[in-house]
This record gives structure tokens, C-alpha cells and sequence, in this order.
């Protein structure tokens, strides 16, 4: 193919270096929240704290596998999340399973509820939000009406002093670095290119010879399995469990928020998303306990209005030379 | 010698509700050649393009694509077949840029990645786009994201190649700049079914032109053939 002679030979080199820099920041940043991760319970900090930021760290890169980089927005991701926390607790609590068994079993329940789920997908927009809210449900009415020798009914499991919330914390920690190992090479790979072209325009990328659903269902996997993991480890920390706050909306509801927060699509957003809106809600209810929820709201409200990609996709879309650093 | 046969319709039929979008339609698309279609507006082109590339399901008829009859395949699978196409309205993947837009097409190859990009910049540099390479494709104006479906068809190497109003709001400059690269992948031995309201540029490009009205073909034929037969003329004039 002739050239018009615009293109460097170098230019490839460039990119990869480029490539480079962009995962040089991103790795140093996995570190360093690993390290003050890893170094609290060793130092008496706050363990519950720091154990949910890295819950909701884990949450909001698993449903960016889905949201951000195909669009599809599960109301219901909550459900994947319960049903791990179920699976440990049953698996630990009723047959007597370690807990090191039990968390990634309950991984594997969060992907065998994903292939169950996986004809949702055939839905688009609201409608899929809608039904996977639904399915939400199902599961959470499913848990209190099985019986109550196995699931504990509507007053849930107690795993007791069973369970060692010290190793449950670095189960957690495990779980959100793989997760975030996984989200640097998803945007890196062939795979995740053809995630975002789905996500801009499912038929062109048909049209391009992706197989769009099949792709799509990787992703959805990717994100059950993450979300059934952080439930399982939440299990194992908290020693106790119940349908209405395994199954809470809400939380769906909270890790859409931080991750559109920092930004769906972008590997670093949910993760600089979720550790600035967990401390901005730590230190707003310790400073104004009873407007806790009013500023709480009215932030993520501004947020959302004037930066509708998030801190980080606003700043790659205002900002293009930052592009090159920011994964 | 005969020409070999890329693209057969035959008797082909798409309707939505009790609306006949595409009645009994035969077409052929020979090798390394370029059929026009051309037509007023709701004649049916698109809905034609759509279900020859899988978008829409046919509700009868038949699709042969270099010999394999796939009427109604999924369009990954057409894609797979060797056929690309661009949009009457660019469908670019806005919020990546534009090297990852043009490798889109090839992530399933067995290719490595340097190769893989280096392709990609070719393309780019071919529809003078590699100056924008790392900028996001929802920043291209209307005229230069036609050119990136361009770049996008010829990183995918397709041997049968549906272009839509590839032309359509697009300025005359880029607009030469398309037909020379349409020439070239025509000279490579790429075959088109190419759609277009722009006569003047269907009537340079192509070797046979078709003529739908009301979802029928009326006339078929070489240009002279065409722009001369009276029923194409009233479809575009009326009988004034």
C-alpha cells in the first residue's frame, strides 16, 4: 500500500512506549492501595473501613467489565454479589467447607448465575436494566423461602466466631487485586477493543465480524464472577447474612454510583471513583452525621451534572493530551 | 470470459408490517466489479443493504455470497463471508479512538500487533486521517467519519464491499478522495454494491447500475442504458 508519507517508522515504538507509561502509572497506583490495603490490619487500623473500600473497589471495576465497557447496565448486579455471600455461607455454615474453598466456589456460583441470566442479554437498555432488577428479586425471595436449615430463611445465616475477619479482610484484598490486574489487561487486550465497540454501536461492530454476543456474555461472566467473589469475602469478614441486606438494591444502587463517578469505561475510573466517594462519605458522617445523606447526594448529583463521564472520562474527553496517561 | 458471480439476490422479499420494503429483487455483483443501485428516497436501497448483510432477516428469497447461500445469517457471519459495508449514516465507534476504530474489523485475525497497527496507520494515512490517529472518532466532523468507515473497510479486506451514500454530505475534495481509493480497491479486485443520491459520482464509478422503485427493480443496465430509459426518468421526474 502506498504511503503519503506522513507515517514515522518509529511510530509503533512510540505507541508501545506510550502502552508503557500508561501501565506504569496504573501498576504504581494498584500498589500503593494495595500496600495501605495490605499494611492496616498489621497496624490496627480501621479494618471495616478498609475492607469495604476494597469491596466497593472490587464491585465497581466488575460492573465496569459490563456497564463500562458494553453499555449494558445491570440494575440487578446486587444478585451475582448475594448469591456469593449465600454459597460461602452455606458451603462453610451447613457443610462444614473452609472458607478458602468456599469464597472461589461462590466465584464459580456467580458465573453459573451469569450463563443462567446470560438470555437477559438479548435485551437492550432499560429493558435489560428492568428484567436483571427483577432477577435481583427473584434471588433475594428465592433465599428466604428456601429452607431455613440451608439458607436460614428471612433471618439469614450466622457463621459465628467461625469465621476470621483478618483473613477474610486479605481474601478481600486478593480478590480486588486480581480484579484490578484483570481490568488493566482487559483494556489492553483485543478483547476489551472489542468490548468498546460494542458498547459505541453493537450492529457496526456485528458488521465488522464481532460475534457481539458472544463477547458480550465474556464480559457479563467477567463481572458476575468478581461481584460473587467480593460477597463471598464479605461473608467470611462480617460472619453474617441475610436476604434483605445480601440482596439490597442498594448496593447495585452504590457501585454504579462510584463507578460513573470516576468513570465507566476507563480502567483507573472506578477505582479513583470509589476511594474518593467512600472517604468523602466517611468524613461527611463524622463531620455532619444528620446531613450525611443530603451532601452525599447533592455531590453526586453536581457530579453527575457537570461530569456526566466522570472525573476521569471528563477529564480525557476535555483534556486529549492526558489520553496517554490514563488507562 | 465470464465474469464470476460474488453476490446473487434472488427473489428477494422484506416487508415490515403490510408495508412491501422489498419485493422479488434479483441481483448479481460480479468480481472486481462495481454495481450501483440507485433510487428516489424510500425506494428500499438500505432495506436491501440490510438484509444482504444480515441486519434485517428476509422474509423470502435467496443469498448467495461467493457460491454459499446464507440468506439470513447473522451479520458477523456474512462479515465472516468476506462482505463489509459502510452506513448511510457513519456508525463509527465514537468513544475510541481512531486507530482502535480501524482495527475493529481485524481483532480476529491471527496477526500480531505491531503488524496489526501498522495496517491500521496505513489505512488511516490512506483517507488522510493518521494525523488524527489518537484522537476519539466522536471528533471527526461528519465528512472525515465517512472517510474512517472507509479507512475501516479497507483494514478489513472484504472481497464483496457495501457502500451506502458513501458520498452523502461529504465535500467534493474528500469526495475525489474517496472514488480514487474506491478505484484502487476495485483495481485490487474487490467487488461493490454501492448505493448513492449522487449520480454523477454512480454514473463515473460503475459498471452496472440498478434501479429500484417502490421496492422493485425497474431498470437495470449500463449507464447509458439507465440514465436514457424513460421509467427511470418518470420514477426520478414524474411526468412532468
Amino acid at each position: 500500500m502506498a504511503k503519503s508519507g506522513t507515517i514515522k517508522p518509529d511510530d509503533f515504538s512510540e505507541e508501545i512506549s506510550a502502552q508503557r507509561l500508561k501501565s506504569s502509572l496504573w501498576y504504581t497506583i494498584i500498589t500503593v492501595l494495595i500496600l495501605s490495603c495490605f499494611l492496616v490490619p498489621l497496624q490496627d487500623g480501621n479494618l471495616s473501613f478498609m475492607f469495604s473500600l476494597m469491596m466497593w473497589v472490587t464491585l465497581a471495576t466488575g460492573i465496569n467489565f459490563i456497564a463500562g465497557f458494553t453499555g449494558y447496565m445491570p440494575f440487578g448486579y446486587v444478585a451475582f454479589y448475594g448469591i456469593g455471600t449465600y454459597v460461602t455461607a452455606i458451603l462453610v455454615k451447613v457443610l462444614g467447607v473452609s472458607e478458602y474453598l468456599a469464597v472461589p466456589a461462590a466465584g464459580l456460583s456467580g458465573i453459573l448465575l451469569a450463563l443462567l441470566f446470560a438470555p437477559t442479554l438479548r435485551l437492550n437498555g432499560i429493558f435489560f436494566a428492568i428484567v436483571s432488577l427483577s432477577l435481583a428479586v427473584v434471588c433475594q425471595r428465592l433465599m428466604s423461602l428456601l429452607p431455613e436449615e440451608i439458607t436460614g430463611g428471612s433471618h439469614g445465616l450466622n457463621l459465628g466466631v467461625a469465621t476470621d475477619r483478618t483473613h477474610g479482610y486479605y481474601a478481600m484484598l486478593i480478590i480486588m487485586f486480581v480484579a484490578l490486574v484483570s481490568a488493566s489487561w482487559l483494556g489492553q487486550s483485543r478483547l476489551g477493543k472489542a468490548l468498546k465497540a460494542i458498547r459505541d454501536d453493537p450492529d457496526a461492530a456485528d458488521a465488522m465480524g464481532i460475534h457481539v454476543s458472544r463477547v458480550r456474555l465474556y464480559a457479563w461472566i467477567m463481572s458476575a464472577f468478581f461481584a460473587a467473589l467480593a460477597g463471598g469475602a464479605q461473608a467470611w469478614f462480617t460472619g453474617a447474612l441475610d436476604p434483605i441486606t445480601a440482596f439490597d438494591v442498594l448496593i447495585t444502587a452504590k457501585t454504579v454510583i462510584y463507578a460513573m463517578a470516576g468513570g465507566l469505561g476507563t480502567i483507573i475510573g472506578p477505582v479513583v471513583g470509589t476511594v474518593t466517594l467512600v472517604w468523602i462519605d466517611e468524613i461527611v458522617w463524622q463531620q455532619f452525621p444528620v446531613l450525611n445523606n443530603f451532601l452525599l447526594g447533592l455531590i453526586i448529583t453536581l457530579l453527575i451534572l457537570f461530569m456526566p463521564r466522570g472525573v476521569v472520562g471528563s477529564l480525557m474527553q476535555h483534556f486529549p493530551h492526558l489520553r496517554k496517561y490514563i488507562m | 470470459m465470464i465474469p464470476k458471480i460474488v453476490l446473487q439476490l434472488k427473489g428477494l422479499n422484506k416487508s415490515f408490517g403490510g408495508l412491501l420494503a422489498v419485493k422479488n429483487v434479483d441481483m448479481l455483483v460480479n468480481e472486481s466489479s462495481i454495481s450501483g443501485l440507485i433510487g428516489i428516497n424510500g425506494a428500499g436501497k438500505t432495506t436491501l443493504m440490510n438484509c444482504i448483510s444480515g441486519i434485517y432477516r428476509a422474509d423470502s428469497g435467496s443469498l448467495d455470497i461467493m457460491g454459499v447461500s446464507c440468506l439470513n445469517w447473522s451479520p458477523h457471519d456474512i462479515a465472516r463471508l468476506g462482505v463489509g459495508r459502510t452506513f448511510q449514516i457513519p456508525r463509527i465507534f465514537k468513544r475510541i479512538n481512531l486507530i482502535d476504530n480501524v482495527m475493529v474489523p481485524a481483532l480476529n485475525d491471527n496477526t500480531d500487533n505491531k503488524t496489526l497497527y501498522e495496517r491500521a496507520t496505513e489505512c488511516l494515512d490512506k483517507v488522510k486521517l493518521y494525523d488524527l490517529r489518537h484522537n476519539n472518532a466522536e471528533e471527526l466532523s461528519g465528512g472525515q467519519q465517512k472517510l474512517l468507515e472507509l479507512a475501516r473497510i479497507m483494514m478489513f479486506n472484504p472481497r464483496i464491499i457495501l457502500l451506502d451514500e458513501p458520498f452523502a454530505g461529504v465535500n467534493p475534495t474528500l469526495c475525489r478522495l474517496m472514488i480514487e481509493r474506491i478505484k484502487e480497491l476495485k483495481e485490487q479486485g474487490k467487488s461493490f454494491l454501492l448505493v448513492s443520491h449522487d449520480l454523477t459520482s454512480i454514473y463515473q464509478l460503475s459498471d452496472h447500475i440498478y434501479v429500484l422503485n417502490q421496492g422493485q427493480v425497474i431498470s437495470e443496465g449500463n449507464v447509458d442504458y439507465v440514465r436514457n430509459d424513460p421509467e427511470v426518468i418518470e420514477a426520478y421526474l414524474g411526468n412532468a
